[in-house]
Formats: structure tokens, C-alpha cells, sequence
């Protein structure tokens, strides 16, 4: 049976289009030491079929900007609309991968890629198919009656990408998705996502403060400041398509992450001394 | 037969050493009761032979009443784990839910949790009659507690993320509820259940010795005050093993997946 | 800090409010006679009895006789469940074979017992104290294994490299690890001790707070019950309350 996607569906006229609109949002928290600013007038937009990467410091906001995004926040300033649609709220058009371990552990493989479907009320048999479609497409056939505590870390989080993928969402957002892998198995997954992304043509924006999968995966990085979180600079990678782990070692790659690296060095090390500062206060 | 057995040994697995010592304990306990009893030195009629115990028990076992006796007390702890359990779970789940709530009541539940709660007997015979409504009663207080602070607390430790994933899938309230809410409080909901089961047991049949005229508890104060020692015997060997094999049971029930989990 | 003060003072107000609300409309009720006054008596006169129990009850005295057994039966505790503990986690073989029975043990209705050591021990302290034991070594014997074989084994490793004897390696690094994993034992031992034992005294008619309460309902002094009920409760949470915080001071900083 040949799995059709929504996203083929679209006339290639409005490919033209942004399909993710990102404009001047705003976000401000409440907390014992005042008010912080974690979002600070950020706009930037997302072509179909591209690849953008969103890369700042710890604590410069990025997790606040994925959760605003993905609909699990409110009470922002500014806008986020989808194919012309505001996000208010989860939005079907876009599926969220999950920095923190998420897949259910008392679903199987096959239980827990099926789980969008499920919830949007297709049938068993037929969701059990598509379910199936997207494990291969992670790499995973053979694993399908397994309990994510069986599996790897960097297998569960596969599941994890497939069950999102398995909604079909036109946009994947993912918050640091192998930040809790190793340095290895984080390039191969790379390559697995590269893989998916080319063959689906799946527009993707990616949460990461890991410059080296940044410049691995993406078309174009949008650098944060560290608190409050603005954009610092937007660098295009100019790496062909498509790509592979292999390019780490180019030239080009290296150039690009020199770049970065510039631009980042300084908010880092922002943060860093403000933390410093944060815990010489709290012990005098 | 010597060639036989050692051509077969090494396919037959050999007796694991835990289990000697297993059997060596049992062995060494019995043959030190018994000793005891036929030296007849010591506690003469607390401690009768094996054989004596042996035959009261499958007097007991073979006796019509006896049934009679165990399905009224199994029939009181199974209402008591019922309304016990509904309303247990339904308080644990508001209090989980909710911080303020949690905040202004369960520190209540928490410390009225461990309380001797056979106290209470005089007033719910005051309520509920000497009948069997009294020990119902007593198996309600008695299993509420640890299953609110279960529910609750099984409630709290659900991983936020997992939350999130339904909320991005757009899952509705219904959905929540079954497909991630309780599948994820599974286990200290059984965990609840376990323990609510055994202060049940605990409530009832104490009750049941300090004044009721039915049940299993009866069986043993009748026992007692007509200094029938193997007979006690008897009844707390079967109490003993049927509530361990209960215990054991929704502890199985439980753990099918934590095996997974780990 | 205002805003601090109103987080903790709000949840205490409501779960505290809600009890004086409920006593008030509970003496509403009952003197409205919707609820008989002979099965549950007026908050107020429960409250009136309290004086009178304590002044004609002789309750210090009781009191000292159940803080006494309890006492006894916290030595009697501490001795043998963490000597037992030890002893399992020393022998390995022994602890294969027992601590699942140990955890049985812990979960089966020991406190059924009481007619059997009433025939021993007679209806004496003896009784009472044994019943508390009874019910509290399991816990006890648990969590001093659990303890031990929990210390980490970097802690275990660094105590080797120092070369510390088996001895030394107990003193020094595998008992203060184990420590607050033992109180929390002997606390949870406590517990179901001083559950028994009250239990105990109210079902064999003998001895201290447990005891009384038998007493006033076999004399069916109402409100005398409900404020005996009422003061037992009271002891039990205060015990908790104290221990719950001790456990909490001696759990080490994460």
C-alpha cells in the first residue's frame, strides 16, 4: 500500500510561500529574581522543504521559542502561523520531537508510532500499517513488538521522531532531540535524519545548542543571544545537498562552524559568567 | 543405576545452593518444633507436634463451615476494597491533580494515614451495628488511606513530557485520561491496591475477633478462648497464606510490564 | 517573601479552615438533630470531656505505660532488625533464601497473632511489646539491607584504595552510607510497632491508651470515647511528625 503525504498534496505554487511564520514574539517570565525576558522580538520564516536550525546558549530561551511554537505556551506577544493559519495552541500542521525521554514505556514500538493516529481515530489494521511504514523509515522493522525499555537510547528517541513523523505534520520541530546521546550515535542519527528529511521532503526546525549537528543538518542557522533571547545573526550553510556525517571534515563545514562559533563564543560566555554570579549570590 | 544417574546429571540443571539453604531452614525449624513439642518442656500446649497441626488443618479444610465463615469475611474486605478503593483513587486524584488542594489536605492524610485505626471500632459499631457493616467499615478506613496517598503521589511522578506529547497530538480530555493519565499511574495505583488490600485484611479480621459472631477472625478468638491451639493454628496458616497469595497476586498483576520499564 | 508567606499560609488556611467548618456545621447538625446525639456526640462536649478523661483517667500514667512498651519494643527493634539486617547483607547465601520471606512477612497480617501470644505471654506488657516487634522487624531488617547493599560502590572503592580492613570498611564507610536508610526502617518499624501496640492494648483490654478507649466505650461514656480517640490520634501524629522530620534532617544533601 503506497502511503501518500499531505504534504505532495500541495500545489507546488504555494511551495513559494513560507509555510512557518515566526513574528516578533515576545515572552517574559515571572520569577523570584524578577522578570526575565526569554524571547525578545524574535522573526524569522521557514521555506518548504527547508531545514533551519535554531542555536543559542543554555538558557537564552530556545526551549521557550519551541514550546511557543509547538502551541504548548501561552500568553506571548507577536505571532506564529502555519501555512497562513495562527498557531493557537497544538497545531496539527506541526509535529514535536521532545528533548526529554518520550516515548510511552507501556506501548510497544509499534504502539507508540501508531499513538497520533490512534488519536485522530483511524482504524486499527490501517493505523498498524502506517505505523509500520514510519518505523522503517527510522530504521527500526524488526523492533516493533519491543518496549522502549528494551531499546537503546538513541532507538527510543528514533521511536520517538516516527511517531511524530507518523502525524504527518508539515513542519517538525524538534528540541534538542539527541541531546542526550553520545557524540557518535548523535552524527549517524544525523544521517538518519538527513535521510528522512530528503526523502520526504520534510521541512524541519531544529532546537540545539550543538553547532556541529547545526551545521551538519541544516540550510540555514539562526543564532540567539543569551538572555534576553534575540537573533543574533542568521548564517546560511552552504554545504550540497544531499549530505552525509562525511562533511564534518570539509573545509566548508569547518568554515561554517568557525562562523558560528564566533558569534556564539561571546553569548556563552555571557551566560556563563551570569550563572557564576547566580550561585556566588545565592551561597554569600 | 549409579552410570545412569551420572550420564543424565549434567543435562538435569543442579540444585541451586539458595535452594538447600531454603530447604535446610524449613527442615531445621520444623525438626526444632517438633522437638520442643514431643519434649514437652517447654509451652506444652502452645507448641503441639506437626502431626497434630497437620490433622486440625485438614479438619478445618474439610469443614462446610468453615467456608461459610471465610466467604462472609472474604465478602467484607472485598465491599470494603471496593468503596475504599473508588473513593481512595477519587481523592488521590483530585489531590494529584490539584497543588492547592494537595497542599491544604494531605498533610492530614499523611499523618492520619499511619494511625491505629482499630480505635475507631467502638464508633463504627455505634454507626454500622455489630454486624458485618462495622468490619466493612473498618476495611474502608483502614484501606483508604494508603490508596489516596498512592493515587496522589502516582499522579505527581507522571513524566511531565509525556503530557506534552498528548497535548501536541492534540489528544482530547477522554484520550488523556486513558491513553496516558492511568496507563502511566499503573503501577503505584497497583502498588495502592496491594497495600490497601492488606490493612484491609488487618482491619477486618481484627474486628472480627473483638466482637462479631461471624468470619474468619471469629474462628480464631473462638479458638482462643476455647484453648483449642492446633485449631488456632490451623486458621492462621490459612489467613497467612491466603493473604500473602493475594498480595502476591496483584503484586504480579502489577509488575507485568516493570520488567520493561526498568 | 510576602509571596512566599501566602503560598504556604493559603493551602493551611483552606485544609485547616475546611476541619473548623466541618466541626461547626457537625455541632450544627447535631443540634438541629439531624444527626442523633446518642451515636455521635456534640463537637463541643467532646471537647468538654477531653478534661475530664485526662483529670480522671490517670492519662500520664497510661501514657508512660504505652510510650514504655514502645520504647521496649524501638530497643527490641533496633537490636534485632538491624542485627538481622547485617547479617543477611554479610551472608549472601542467607539473604538469597530469606529476604523474599522477609518481604512476605512484612505484608501478611502478623498482628492476627495476638490470641497466640496472649497464650504465651499471657495478657501482660510481654504481649503488647512482642505484637509491636512483631510487626515493625520486617521493615527493619529490609531497609538495613537495603541500606547497605546501596551504597554506592564508588564510596566502597575509594574505602578499598585507602585499604581500609573489612572491619574499618563497615564502620567508616558502609554504615554511614546505610544510616538514613536505616532510620527510615526503624521509623517505618516504629510505626507499625506503635500501631500494634495501641491496637493491641484496645483488643486485649490491658494496659495504657489503647486501653482507655476500650473502656469508655465498654462504659459507654460517649464523649469520652471520641475525646480518647481523639487524644490517641493525636499522639500518633505528633510521633510521626517528630520522626518524619528527624528522617528528613538526616538524609544526606543530594
Amino acid at each position: 500500500m503506497a502511503v501518500t503525504r499531505l504534504a505532495d498534496q500541495v500545489p507546488r505554487a504555494q511551495s513559494a510561500a513560507p509555510i512557518l511564520v515566526v513574528d516578533d514574539i515576545v515572552k517574559s517570565f515571572e520569577t523570584p529574581d524578577g522578570t526575565v525576558t526569554a524571547v525578545d522580538h524574535i522573526s524569522f520564516d521557514v521555506a518548504p522543504g527547508e531545514f533551519l536550525a535554531v542555536i543559542g546558549p543554555s538558557g537564552c530561551g530556545k526551549s521557550t521559542l519551541f514550546n511557543i511554537i509547538g502551541g504548548l505556551i501561552e500568553g506571548y506577544r507577536g505571532r506564529v502561523a502555519v501555512a497562513g493559519e495562527t498557531v493557537r495552541g497544538p497545531h496539527a500542521s506541526i509535529g514535536m520531537v521532545f528533548q526529554e525521554e518520550s516515548t510511552f514505556p507501556w506501548r510497544t514500538v509499534v504502539e507508540n508510532v501508531a499513538f497520533p493516529l490512534e488519536i485522530a481515530g483511524m482504524a486499527k489494521a490501517q493505523r498498524i500499517e502506517r505505523a509500520r511504514h514510519f518505523i522503517d523509515l527510522v530504521g527500526l522493522t524488526g523492533f516493533e513488538r519491543r518496549y522502549p525499555a528494551e531499546l537503546s537510547g538513541g532507538m527510543r528517541q528514533r521511536v520517538a521522531i516516527a511517531r511524530t513523523l507518523a502525524s504527518e505534520p508539515k513542519i517538525l520541530l524538534m528540541d534538542e532531540p539527541f541531546g542526550a546521546l553520545d557524540e557518535q550515535t548523535r552524527l549517524l542519527l544525523g544521517d538518519k535524519v538527513l535521510a528522512i528529511q530528503h526523502q520526504l521532503k520534510q521541512t524541519c526546525l531544529l532546537i540545539t545548542h550543538n553547532i556541529t549537528e547545526a551545521v551538519q543538518l541544516a540550510d540555514r542557522v539562526l543564532v540567539m543571544t543569551y538572555r534576553p533571547g534575540k537573533v543574533k545573526r542568521m548564517v546560511a550553510i552552504e554545504l550540497p545537498r544531499p549530505r552525509s556525517s562525511e562533511i564534518v571534515s570539509s573545509d566548508a563545514f569547518g568554515r561554517s562552524v568557525a562562523q558560528i562559533w564566533g558569534d556564539l563564543r561571546e553569548e556563552a560566555s555571557r551566560g556563563m559568567r551570569d550563572d557564576e554570579r547566580h550561585i556566588a549570590e545565592h551561597l554569600s | 543405576m549409579a552410570e545412569t544417574g551420572r550420564l543424565i546429571a549434567p543435562a538435569a540443571p543442579p540444585i541451586a545452593p539458595v535452594t538447600l539453604v531454603r530447604v535446610a531452614i524449613i527442615v531445621f525449624v520444623l525438626l526444632f518444633w517438633e522437638a520442643i513439642a514431643r519434649s514437652g518442656l517447654l509451652f506444652r500446649d502452645v507448641v503441639p507436634p506437626l502431626t497434630v497441626i497437620g490433622q486440625a488443618l485438614i479438619a478445618l479444610l474439610a469443614e462446610t463451615d468453615y467456608y461459610r465463615h471465610l466467604g462472609v469475611t472474604a465478602g467484607e474486605i472485598a465491599i470494603a476494597l471496593g468503596v475504599g478503593g473508588v473513593t481512595g483513587l477519587a481523592v488521590g486524584v483530585l489531590l494529584g491533580g490539584s497543588r492547592l488542594l494537595a497542599r491544604a489536605f494531605e498533610p492530614y492524610l499523611y499523618y492520619l494515614g499511619p494511625t491505629p485505626k482499630i480505635i475507631f471500632f467502638p464508633i463504627m459499631i455505634m454507626w454500622f451495628g455489630v454486624g458485618p457493616g462495622s468490619k466493612i467499615a473498618m476495611g474502608v478506613i483502614s484501606c483508604f488511606f494508603p490508596l489516596a496517598l498512592s493515587a496522589a503521589a502516582g499522579m505527581r511522578q507522571i513524566d511531565q513530557v509525556l503530557i506534552k506529547v498528548g497535548r501536541s497530538f492534540r489528544a482530547g480530555t477522554w484520550a488523556m485520561v486513558t491513553k496516558i493519565y492511568l496507563p502511566a499511574m499503573r503501577a503505584p495505583v497497583v502498588n495502592g491496591v496491594r497495600l490497601g488490600l492488606g490493612v484491609a485484611i488487618i482491619g477486618t479480621l481484627l474486628a472480627e475477633t473483638k466482637l462479631s459472631n461471624r468470619g474468619v477472625g471469629f474462628l480464631i478468638i473462638n479458638a482462643y478462648s476455647t484453648f483449642n491451639m492446633p485449631r488456632m493454628y490451623a486458621l492462621l496458616i490459612v489467613v497467612f497464606v491466603l493473604s500473602i497469595g493475594a498480595n502476591a497476586l496483584i503484586g504480579r498483576l502489577g509488575g507485568v510490564d516493570q520488567i520493561k520499564r526498568a | 517573601m510576602t509571596g512566599r508567606a501566602t503560598r504556604t499560609f493559603v493551602p493551611f488556611a483552606l485544609g485547616f479552615g475546611t476541619l473548623v467548618l466541618f466541626t461547626l456545621a457537625l455541632e450544627a447538625l447535631i443540634r438541629a438533630g439531624l444527626v442523633n446525639r446518642f451515636i455521635v456526640p456534640l463537637p463541643s462536649q467532646i471537647a468538654g470531656a477531653f478534661g475530664r478523661v485526662i483529670a480522671e483517667e490517670d492519662i500520664p500514667h497510661r501514657f508512660l505505660v504505652t510510650a514504655r512498651e514502645s520504647l521496649w519494643a524501638a530497643l527490641l527493634l533496633a537490636l534485632f532488625g538491624i542485627g538481622f539486617g547485617v547479617l543477611l547483607y554479610r551472608v549472601r547465601l542467607l539473604r538469597e533464601a530469606t529476604e523474599t520471606w522477609v518481604a512476605a512477612l512484612a505484608s501478611a497480617p502478623t498482628v492476627l497473632m495476638y490470641p497466640l501470644f496472649l497464650v504465651i505471654f499471657g495478657r501482660s506488657e510481654t504481649t503488647i511489646i512482642m505484637m509491636g516487634f512483631v510487626a515493625g522487624v520486617p521493615a527493619v531488617i529490609l531497609k538495613t539491607i537495603e541500606g547497605l547493599a546501596g551504597t554506592r560502590r564508588v564510596l566502597i572503592d575509594v574505602g578499598r584504595s585507602f585499604k581500609l580492613s573489612e572491619v574499618q570498611l563497615f564502620w567508616k564507610i558502609l554504615l554511614p552510607a546505610a544510616l538514613p536508610t536505616i532510620f527510615v526502617g526503624l521509623r517505618l518499624g516504629m510505626i507499625f510497632a506503635l500501631i500494634n501496640i495501641v491496637g493491641v492494648e484496645f483488643l486485649i483490654n490491658f494496659g495504657g491508651l489503647g486501653q482507655l478507649i476500650n473502656d469508655l466505650a465498654e462504659r459507654y461514656d460517649l464523649p469520652g470515647t471520641y475525646a480518647a480517640i481523639c487524644f490517641v490520634i493525636l499522639v500518633s501524629v505528633v510521633f510521626f511528625f517528630l520522626t518524619d522530620r528527624i528522617e528528613r534532617w538526616l538524609r544526606p544533601v543530594a
